[in-house]
């Protein structure tokens, strides 16, 4: 059997860039109050084609509010996104705003509320096809196109599956429809948030399996968010760990998880249970939590749980550093600025 | 809907039948009774018990009670009904608008909504009729005026409560505009809530508006239940020795609203599968389905091909 | 200082069990006709003992909680079996006599402490109420015990002032296992007290309440459904499918030798983050509908190594020659054991699931 391989896509223009991309919240109790939640600051992410970028953070650190800026359901408080070259914030009129979404369509967390329970499970596909495919002209060819999708993601046998109500599909099938919806827009990009961790264990190898035959036949691109750093280990090409709305570490995955720099991505390590591995030391910065970024000052985020930490981390930012010319870490002690 | 369920519940049924039997009336008096014109004063003798040719009696204008009574169930009804769906299309409108526009439009919307739900209906009721006269339309719009805000409040909560679901939020991602996704993706899943809505507002009318025409604010050329009980007291029935004529009307609003509350339970138990009595007569059969499996001794006895349930949701919340 | 990996001080195998779960049988009412949720369980454990209990949903584990805690309410109900506690039976318990047992000696730690913790009552009110529920202590026993158990679980006792929002989710957690403690039972009881963390905020509370079983002396009954969770702290591990135990024994047997293809084929589903890179399957198909489960033995229609026997004879739990593991696989039949190594017989792809083609 062969290993899974990273593709690296060396010199193509990349598929979807962000530049210092943040968004704040207004947050505090009163009318008045000018406190500002930074959950994501200054963020650039880049993802190319027939790629799976795996975005991976704890409860807090931004990732998911990243997905839903780049699904357009909040605007950027500052930055940028560049899809295909083109600024997000160009789109004109119903139309662009359209085909965005159908290059970018997004798959959701929980399979129990992503369908509507009074429709049959062919009804998000068709209507996503009604807006999104106007080369589909007519019903046969949409429903063609249907069976094709419902097909590509591993439900068998897709006349019988289309006629299903969600109730009457597990939580596995389901996610497998959120899928086939995103499939049916021809999507250059999938973003999906946190998609397997509501399903089982000895489902969700099968839909990342689903994830990486999608990337690999039909040349999609995944962002891939999750808090679960093996199934991320398991179905990306790169990774990009955040922590406190920062992006803390990125690179190949392979690379970063072989040479972990930033003490984060070094305790997120530490506590994945592995059977097969001995249990390794829990350090004081466990028993901490991540932490809710209203008014940040200047200093690294996480120096409050880093054993590392030294002076300069509570007075200036640290930024993305090269190690090599694909891995960065963001660390005052591990990257320093040269 | 699954309307087989409405009739499986006891309850329903009963409110069911209750129902079909007072459009019966309604839609066919013909059917029901020889006399044409039960308004006519003089026809019979006055205060005659019942006997074979008046089912309940007489009044003290001479009036056979039975045919009033068959007669009066068209104008119950249809002031129960219409009042009922205007209450409940302003309560969805003006709820689900508050609950997805959110913002400033939510905080004026529910302004309006919690002053309408505080006033006293009544004394409000009394007074719009008064001015406003005494026809069928009048007492319609009086009935919907004071009776949509306690529904416009559920149908918000509920709404909001659905506004972040992940399939409304999908639908969103997908692109579609916000009035297909009012709708046709968020009215859809709440239809239950919406049918509920719609009976408790015809109880709800039914009530008030004989209430009304108890004190002598309703259409008195028509035939109704509530003019009857008017009638009755001003004529001081009781006294006169004809309770028939005050029981009668009384008991048949009293069965029309029960009708009402009763299929209401069924809705109620329909949309939430968690509610549904596990019934005697299931958890009998239950047992003794486990007697005959053991009795089989094959550990795997057929008992029965069951699918899962196509009543019940997978996630009820 | 390096944390323990598991017990210092095993506990003795052959002392009498706290919990002694024999034959349980737990069955739902539904309009359809009854669906057996748990079919036959047995299960033992030891005081001072830590016992997970591992399976994917549907398999009947919180049901089989509930009905050890005889928390189980209509239209479940016990239909057979004994849950022996301590040599009592609580089953056939009366109410007054499990009430003066429970917390006392039983505690419980429900999966999400948002939904088991009053928002609108602070922590030692809460705390009060368990106290009162079952002691008449002063005001001043009740609140040093209560600061007590909070310092136990590493929590600022100038939080038993706090609401539950205003806690972050592990530390809910941690004051709900401060909660069970209050009495030092005998036996705690935690249905997926971890699902609702991040994985460092597991990782910390696992590693808390083995420290705390270490110090006080109780048994752990934890139910799951990440098998590698439990796989550093549990003494022995059950494996529930389908309503019915398919393994229990040892936790590093059933790790490192799993004798029953479910327990192999879930291990196999956890991607690892060490070690070379492997394509995986999962298990193919779902779980099986209780109401009407396969004939035979009840993983055959998912089984990576199903043979034609397995469609029709349904395996008891046998015993593994020399592991103190029992199986529920007919590969370890006393007699007439399955010879594994045979090529299957696979069943046709009917499944709505197919398995993605490496």
């Amino acid at each position: 059997m062969t290993v899974i391989e990273s593709k690296e896509v060396a010199g193509a223009a990349p598929l979807l860039e962000t530049s210092g991309l943040s968004r704040h919240f207004k947050v505090g109790g009163s009318i008045f109050s000018h406190q500002l939640l930074h959950a994501v600051d200054d963020v650039n992410l880049t993802i190319n084609e027939r790629e799976i970028v795996a975005l991976v953070g704890e409860s807090g650190s931004g990732k998911s509010t990243m997905a839903r800026l780049l699904a357009q359901v909040y605007k950027p408080t500052t930055g940028e996104i560049r899809f295909q070259g083109k600024n997000l914030s160009e789109l004109r009129g119903r139309k662009q705003q359209l085909k965005y979404r159908s290059d970018v369509p997004m798959v959701f967390q929980d399979p129990f509320a992503s369908l509507n329970p009074v429709y049959k499970v062919s009804h998000g596909i068709l209507r996503g096809m009604k807006l999104h495919r106007p080369d589909l002209n007519s019903a046969e060819a949409r429903h063609e196109e249907l069976l094709r999708v419902v097909a590509a993601v591993g439900l068998n046998p897709p006349e019988e599956i289309v006629e299903r109500y969600p109730y009457e599909l597990s939580g596995g099938q389901r996610q497998r429809i959120g899928f086939a919806q995103a499939l049916a827009y021809r999507p250059k990009l999938i973003l999906a948030d946190e998609p397997v961790s509501m399903l089982d264990v000895s489902i969700r190898i099968g839909l990342l399996n689903v994830m990486a035959k999608l990337r690999d036949e039909e040349g999609v691109s995944f962002l891939y968010i999750t808090h679960d750093i093996a199934s991320a280990r398991y179905v990306s090409d790169r990774l990009m760990v955040m922590y406190g709305g920062h992006v803390v570490e990125e690179g190949p995955t392979e690379a970063v998880l072989a040479d972990p720099k930033h003490p984060y991505t070094q305790l997120l390590l530490s506590a994945v249970p592995d059977p097969r591995a001995p249990l390794e030391v829990t350090s004081e910065a466990a028993k901490a939590e991540p932490p809710a970024v209203i008014d940040p000052k200047p200093g690294c985020r996480f120096r409050a749980r880093c054993p590392l930490a030294v002076d300069v981390c509570a007075h200036v930012t640290p930024i993305l550093q090269p190690l090599t010319p694909t891995h960065r870490a963001a660390c005052h002690v591990t990257a320093p600025a040269p | 809907m699954k309307f087989a369920s409405l009739v499986k519940n006891r309850k329903a049924l009963v409110g069911l039948i209750l129902f079909a039997l007072t459009v019966l009336l309604a839609a066919f008096p013909g059917l029901f009774t020889s006399v044409h014109n039960p308004g006519e004063i003089g026809t019979y003798g006055p205060n005659l018990g019942p006997s074979t040719g008046h089912l309940l009696g007489t009044t003290s204008y001479g009036q056979d009670i039975y045919s009033q009574l068959v007669y009066g169930a068209r104008q119950v009804l249809e002031i129960a009904l219409l009042a009922g769906a205007f209450a409940t299309v302003l309560a969805v409108l003006i709820g689900i608008t508050a609950a997805y526009m959110g913002g400033i439009v939510d905080e004026a919307l529910s302004l309006v909504t919690n002053v309408v739900l505080i006033l006293p209906t009544f004394p409000l009721m009394i007074i719009l009729a008064k001015y406003a006269g005494q026809s069928n339309e009048v007492m319609i719009i009086v009935l919907v005026a004071t009776g949509w805000s306690y529904g416009a409040n559920q149908m918000r909560a509920q709404a909001l409560s659905l506004r972040n679901r992940d399939f409304l939020e999908a639908a969103r991602v997908r692109g579609e505009r916000r009035s297909y996704i009012i709708l046709f993706e968020m009215l859809p899943t709440m239809t239950s809530l919406i049918v509920a809505n719609f009976l408790g507002s015809a109880l709800y009318s039914v009530l008030a508006a004989s209430g009304l025409q108890f004190i002598g604010l309703g259409n008195t050329d028509q035939q109704s239940w509530g003019t009857m009980l008017y009638n009755a007291h001003s004529m001081e029935a009781l006294q006169a020795g004809n309770a028939l004529w005050i029981i009668a009307p009384g008991l048949a609003i009293a069965l029309l609203s029960a009708a009402f509350a009763l299929m209401n339970y069924a809705f109620d138990e329909i949309g939430n599968p968690a509610l549904r009595p596990v019934r005697r007569k299931d958890l009998r059969r239950s047992r003794k389905a486990e007697r005959l499996a053991a009795q089989a001794a094959d550990p795997h006895a057929e008992k029965g091909a069951r699918d899962a349930d196509p009543d019940v949701y997978a996630d009820a919340s | 200082m390096p944390t323990p990996t598991s017990t210092q001080t095993p506990p003795d195998p052959t002392a009498e069990p706290l919990l002694d779960v024999r034959d349980l049988r737990i069955v739902y009412d539904s309009p359809r006709g009854p669906v057996e949720a748990c079919s036959g369980v047995n299960l033992t454990v030891r005081p001072g003992e830590f016992v997970g209990i591992v399976g994917e949903s549907g398999c009947g584990k919180s049901t089989l909680l509930f009905g050890i805690a005889q928390l189980h309410t209509a239209p479940a109900r016990i239909a057979g079996g004994q849950v022996l506690f301590g040599g009592a039976d609580l089953v056939t318990m009366p109410q007054k006599e499990l009430n003066d047992l429970r917390w006392r000696r039983l505690a419980v730690v429900m999966q999400s402490a948002m939904n088991a913790l009053n928002p609108v009552r602070t922590i030692g009110d809460q705390f009060k109420d368990a106290i009162l529920a079952h002691e008449k202590w002063g005001e001043e026993k009740i609140a040093e015990r209560s600061a007590e158990v909070m310092r136990l679980v590493a929590i600022d006792p100038v939080h038993l002032r706090s609401f539950p929002h205003q806690l972050s989710g592990g530390m809910r957690q941690r004051a709900m296992i401060a909660m069970a403690l209050l009495f030092t039972p005998d036996l705690i009881v935690m249905d997926e007290p971890t699902s609702a963390l991040d994985v460092v905020a597991q990782r910390s509370l696992m590693v808390q309440i083995k420290e705390l079983q270490q110090q006080l002396g109780f048994a752990v009954v934890f139910v799951t459904h990440d098998m590698s969770l439990v796989s550093h702290f549990s003494d022995r591990l059950l494996v529930m499918y389908a309503g019915q135990v398919v393994e229990f024994g040892p936790t590093r047997t059933v790790f490192d030798t799993p004798s029953h293809p479910y327990s192999r084929s879930l291990l196999e589903a956890f991607p690892s983050i060490r070690g070379p890179k492997v394509p995986l399957t999962g298990i193919p198909g779902d779980p099986p509908n209780l109401a009407n489960p396969p004939a035979g033995c009840r993983f055959n229609p998912r089984c990576p190594q199903v043979h034609e026997r397995c469609r029709t004879d349904a395996p008891e739990l046998f015993d593994v020659a020399e592991t103190g593991v029992v199986s529920r696989c007919l590969a370890h039949h006393p007699s007439d054991p399955l010879d594994l190594s045979e090529s299957p017989t696979p069943n046709p792809d009917s499944d709505a699931e197919l398995e993605v083609q490496s």
